[in-house]
């Protein structure tokens, strides 16, 4: 497993068309489980309902952790993704 | 308008049992869900959620632990929708309703709950119902419906708004317990039904009557119903919702339909009123602290231009098109009317014509320039506006808002928020001079002119035309 921390830097936190994106990016990495941790809970990146129930903010650091597959290349197409969310 | 006829009470979750598995059940929301979201950005979203591993997981993680399949389904809505009730953010929580509508058409697809009654029902029915979600009126057939009582939602809801949009009345907030099936009812709803009688005594007094649209299909169908005219036609929606710049052969196609629909009548352009309340996906924008203070209309088309310039060379495109097939309608000026939004001072206007003169040198004979009225500043400047301007719009929801410094959406001060306020009021009496000395026609769109209460108000005030928010056709 590899994991990586990252901001969110979109100025209204994270809202429904981003995570949707970013649901699209995870379902596409063949063979990686994706969870994303905010505080204490943690969440599977696949779904868009569990990514918006974080409720995250601009600012607030993330942990990405990727299981299986291609995981460097998952989790740099995950962390750049959210870095890149500037909505 | 009150209206009454027979009652028919619809119930949600009328049987007992589930009548097919949630797998049978999930498979017919999705066929429905996935030929709604075709042209709905709101049920693609819905889909979206139906396709979520956690709604399923947690559907199946209830019945695999022994709970009732309807059961299981409800425990699982009310965990999720408490999750994004407890979120600190006022964007999703409005999402829990989302997650409502979805859980409710899984649990018909699964009880087994019959709409047709919905369906069939004889013409002039009135609609008894619980609460009517966004999904809910996807089905209503409005053409044979009479009216809609509602117990839940308030009178900004959806189905309030899609309601009158289709001229039927409605009235929420009403104790429907002792209504039984058949019984006669009334609907006592002042918004419905008046527009009509707004437009007769507004032609009655020599006011031109124009419908306000914001797409192809309400431009075609206020024309149908009488209008002589489009007093505003809000371009927004091709700005949104999409993930590139609208290119200038798309606004030219859709400007030349609407004007073509318009059929030499006049159409009031509105372009394209962004803020920082709208976010677009092609162009990341800073959220600000007070979007209706910040960048918005005319001030955010002249920031960002390479959004702006398309849409100014779509429309005058289509205005040469049209000419080309209709050099008639021309003849008495254009109908291509362009109205800039969220003007403060005449610079804006002299910006847009020096970028109008350098897109088309002959830019006058294609389109007539006006701007809304919309902030204190161009109220108290509209003689120097005027002399710009070859006519003006009056806005009068933003006017209100910012005449009377009142955030309508704010409860504590929506008091506040009164298009008939004594400072509004004079508000529109020095636009009105302001016009008429310069003699170009002033109008009015926005809520007030669709106010059967203002009509009287508005003519004696001397405004030229009134754009309604629809009409009637004319039984």
């Amino acid at each position: 497993m590899k994991s990586a921390e990252v901001i969110l830097g979109a100025p209204t936190g994270l809202h429904a068309r981003p995570a949707s994106e970013l649901v699209k990016l995870v379902k596409g990495l063949e063979g990686s489980r994706v969870t994303i941790t905010c505080g204490e809970r943690s969440v599977n990146a696949a779904s868009m309902l569990s990514l918006l129930s974080l409720g995250i903010k601009s600012g607030t650091s993330l942990t990405v952790s990727v299981d299986g597959g291609e995981e460097d290349a998952a989790l740099e197409a995950v962390t750049g993704f959210i870095e890149s969310i500037k909505e | 308008m009150i209206v009454s006829g027979p009652a028919v009470v619809w119930r949600r979750n009328a049987s007992q049992g589930a009548v097919r598995s949630f797998d049978e059940a999930f498979a017919i929301v999705r066929a429905d869900l996935a030929a709604l979201a075709a042209g709905n950005p709101v049920f693609s979203a819905h889909l979206e959620m139906l396709d979520d591993t956690m709604l399923c997981d947690a559907v199946q993680e209830g019945i695999s632990s022994g709970l009732a399949p309807l059961d299981a389904l409800d425990a699982a809505r009310d965990g999720i929708v408490a999750m994004f009730e407890g979120i600190d953010d006022e964007y999703l929580k409005a999402r829990a309703d989302d997650v409502r509508d979805v859980f409710g058409r899984l649990r018909e697809a699964m009880a087994g709950e019959a709409s047709g009654g919905v369906e069939q029902m004889p013409r002039g029915s009135i609609l008894v119902a619980e609460e009517l979600l966004p999904s809910d009126t996807t089905r209503l057939d409005f053409k044979s419906l009479g009216g809609i009582l509602c117990h839940k939602g308030s009178s900004t809801s959806h189905v309030c708004i899609i309601s009158r949009a289709k001229g039927v009345p409605i009235q929420v907030g009403v104790d429907i317990s002792g209504i039984s099936e058949g019984d006669t009812v009334q609907v006592d709803d002042p918004l419905a039904g008046c527009l009509q009688s707004i437009a007769s005594r507004a032609r009655a007094s020599g006011l031109k009557v124009y419908v306000n649209a914001a797409n192809l299909d309400e431009i075609r169908s206020g024309i149908e119903a009488g209008a002589e005219g489009v007093g505003i036609f809000r371009t927004e929606f091709l700005f949104l919702n999409r993930s590139s710049v609208p290119s200038r052969e798309e606004h030219a196609a859709i400007y030349k339909e609407a004007l073509l629909s318009c059929g030499g009548r006049p159409l009031a352009l509105r372009t394209m009123d962004i803020g920082g309340d709208k976010q677009l996906p092609y162009l990341p924008v800073q959220a600000e602290d007070n979007p209706f203070l910040g960048l918005r209309g005319i001030r955010f088309s002249l920031l960002h231009t390479h959004i702006f310039i398309p849409q100014l060379e779509g429309a005058l495109d289509a205005a040469r098109s049209v000419r080309d097939i209709h050099p008639e309608w021309f003849e008495g000026g254009s109908p291509l009317h362009l109205i800039i939004p969220m003007v403060s001072c005449a610079v804006e206007i002299l910006q847009v014509r020096d970028i109008l003169g350098w897109l088309a040198p002959d830019y006058r004979s294609l389109l007539e320039l006006g701007i809304m009225i919309e902030t204190p500043a161009a109220v108290l400047d509209a003689p120097a506006l005027a002399a710009e301007s070859d006519f003006f719009s009056v806005g009068t929801n933003d006017l209100t808002q910012y005449i009377m410094a009142a955030d309508r959406g704010e409860a504590a001060v929506a008091y506040l928020y009164d298009s008939f306020a004594p400072a509004v009021f004079k508000a529109l009496q020095l636009t009105v001079a302001a016009a008429h000395d310069a003699k170009i026609p002033v109008g009015i769109c926005g809520e007030m002119a669709s106010d059967p209460r203002a009509t009287g108000i508005l003519i004696d005030l001397g405004f030229d035309s009134l754009s309604l928010s629809r009409l009637e056709p004319i039984q």
